[in-house]
């Protein structure tokens, strides 16, 4: 990447920065949620499971990680809102720059919901604190987990028609794909119908790779990881075609 | 009349469509459009579409709503690529010459959250445009545009006349070869409109190439711009003012005491010679009206509506 390019990345980083910076209520909303849920269930699930803690802090995160996928879709659909995407494309901005500028601040927010919600499953719920080894193991997953939400967020956002539609999609998809993985039941508590198909859930492969990475599994983070990642191949692909190819006319909001 | 006026074009040396290539030896014209076709569907947004824009000249692209220029902006512009034709600026493909054009959208493209002054930086930012250079770019702009009361106030607050200044500011604070205004004055007032069209003239002057579309015609008359005429998806005449009206009815209207009597007609002064001539009755007004744009416009596009 030029010096030239480097710079252009970097004010559309900025720029996205701040618009993020200036309607945090998402954000905020998406991180207090959970802890309050956290503690909520805390009791519960130590009550009914081995490990319960380590439930009532993985549930609810990757729960409300997929509800952030509303952040990343709004993100982008304001862009088509404001007709001010077609606008940066016409600049001397390059697609890979655009992109970046576009993805990065949302990235980082993601990132920092899960590390906020982490430690504070360590500090205030009691998750022991993950040994050293694991630390390293944490980060990959929550950096994974974040990707995977980031494309499947945008390519949500490129082929909705409305702030409605993108309304129920991440909604419905969040408690769905939540559900369905084990961040409110765990799995083995599920009927078996119910346990069969929970495998095609996104968050079933979420918990299992952060539950693996807790203990310090790699071997057990493996799959879990390359199937997020293979998600977040096809939808961030899907995504990226869609935001360098524009909407055109007929698809304006 | 002037149909086909745009021939001319065609004696470019054409590029095999689809792989233009630099001619070094040529001095090229700021844009050059040859037989852009663009479709959707079934519709033929642009059929064959050929404009030529020189530096320092503004073209005034007119047409009834869905004459094709919009798309055909959209297309020098890069946003879309055209079915086949030529589309190069200063010698190269729109892709290659993002830098060198200034777009104004019809519609009001602007961050509501962030600033007058934060959405100059960034697109003078993108653009290369550097501190001391970058400041003295929005300052110029601001007196230009009257935009110096609001520098610092979101575009979300700001009046419809306000984000039109705004919006021509963004695409000329880099100061581009190559500006694109598409209905830049739509619903403004007449202090936006006019400190617009002040701007406007002051960058045809210093060499920058301009195509303005726009349904007000007389803001043509006052850019001395040349005038290009687009019907489904093409140019059919092309030429000042002054030629276009060439050949064009205007009206004479004579008041009788007891009849009034109307003719359309190209030679509106002999008519009137003959309409008074040995007559013994008494006029009480005469009304010569000639030609203007608005004319021309309406006999070229607005009768073509399907």
């Amino acid at each position: 990447m030029s010096t030239d390019a480097f710079r252009r990345t970097g004010l559309l980083v900025r720029h996205n920065a701040v618009l993020r910076l200036r309607d945090p209520a998402q954000l905020i909303s998406y991180i207090a949620l959970p802890m309050v849920l956290m503690l909520v269930l805390k009791p519960l699930y130590e009550e009914a499971l081995d490990g319960g803690t380590l439930q009532a802090v993985t549930g609810p995160l990757v729960m409300f990680s997929v509800f952030a996928l509303s952040i990343v879709g709004n993100s982008i659909l304001v862009e088509r809102e404001w007709r001010t995407w077609d606008r940066l494309r016409a600049s001397r901005a390059g697609r890979v720059e655009l992109l970046l500028g576009k993805t990065g601040p949302v990235l980082v927010l993601l990132l920092l919901q899960q590390a906020v919600l982490f430690t504070f499953g360590c500090l205030v719920v009691g998750l022991p604190l993950p040994r050293p080894s694991a630390v390293g193991y944490l980060a990959l997953a929550v950096g994974i987990w974040g990707l995977t939400l980031l494309a499947v967020g945008a390519a949500l956002a490129t082929v909705v028609r409305s702030r409605g539609e993108l309304s129920v999609a991440s909604d419905l998809g969040a408690i769905m794909v939540s559900a369905l993985g084990g961040a409110l039941v765990p799995v083995s508590l599920m009927p078996g119908w119910a346990q069969h198909i929970a495998p095609i859930s996104p968050g079933y492969w979420a918990m299992s790779m952060l539950r693996a990475a807790v203990d310090s599994d790699p071997a057990g983070m493996l799959r879990p990881a390359l199937v997020c990642l293979g998600i977040a191949l096809v939808a961030g692909g899907l995504a990226s075609w869609r935001l360098a190819r524009g909407w055109g006319r007929s698809r304006l909001m | 009349m002037t149909q086909g006026r745009d021939a001319d074009v065609s004696t470019i040396k054409a590029q095999p469509v689809g792989s233009p290539t630099r001619d070094q030896d040529r001095e090229w014209t700021s844009l050059e459009a040859i037989e852009v076709t663009k479709r959707y569907g079934d519709v033929a947004a642009l059929a064959g579409f050929s404009l030529t824009v020189a530096r320092g000249e503004i073209v005034g692209l007119v047409g009834h709503n869905g004459a094709g220029k919009t798309t055909f902006v959209e297309v020098v512009s890069g946003l879309i690529r055209p079915d086949s034709g030529v589309v190069l600026i200063d010698g190269r493909p729109p892709a290659q010459a993002r830098g060198q054009i200034g777009i104004s959208p019809q519609h009001i493209a602007l961050y509501p959250p962030i600033t007058v002054r934060e959405h100059l930086r960034l697109f003078g930012g993108i653009a290369g445009l550097r501190r001391q250079a970058l400041r003295t770019e929005i300052d110029d702009l601001a007196t230009g545009l009257h935009l110096t009361g609001f520098l610092d106030r979101p575009a979300g607050v700001l009046s419809g006349g306000q984000q039109r200044r705004t919006q021509a500011a963004v695409a000329l604070i880099h100061r581009p070869s190559l500006l694109l205004l598409d209905e830049p004055t739509a619903g403004a007032d007449p202090e936006t409109r006019q400190a617009l069209l002040n701007v406007v003239k002051q960058r045809a002057g210093e060499g920058a190439a301009i195509i303005y579309t726009t349904h007000y015609l007389n803001e043509l008359t006052d850019l001395q711009a040349t005038i290009a005429v687009a019907r489904r998806g093409r140019i059919i005449a092309r030429g000042s003012s002054a030629e276009l009206l060439e050949g064009l009815p205007g009206e004479v209207r004579v008041a009788f005491a007891d009849e009034v009597v109307q003719v359309s007609t190209t030679d509106p002064t002999t008519a009137l010679v003959e309409l008074l001539k040995g007559t013994d009755r008494q006029v009480e007004s005469v009304e010569l009206r000639r030609p203007d744009l608005d004319d021309l416009y309406h006999s070229l596009a607005v009768t073509d509506v399907d």
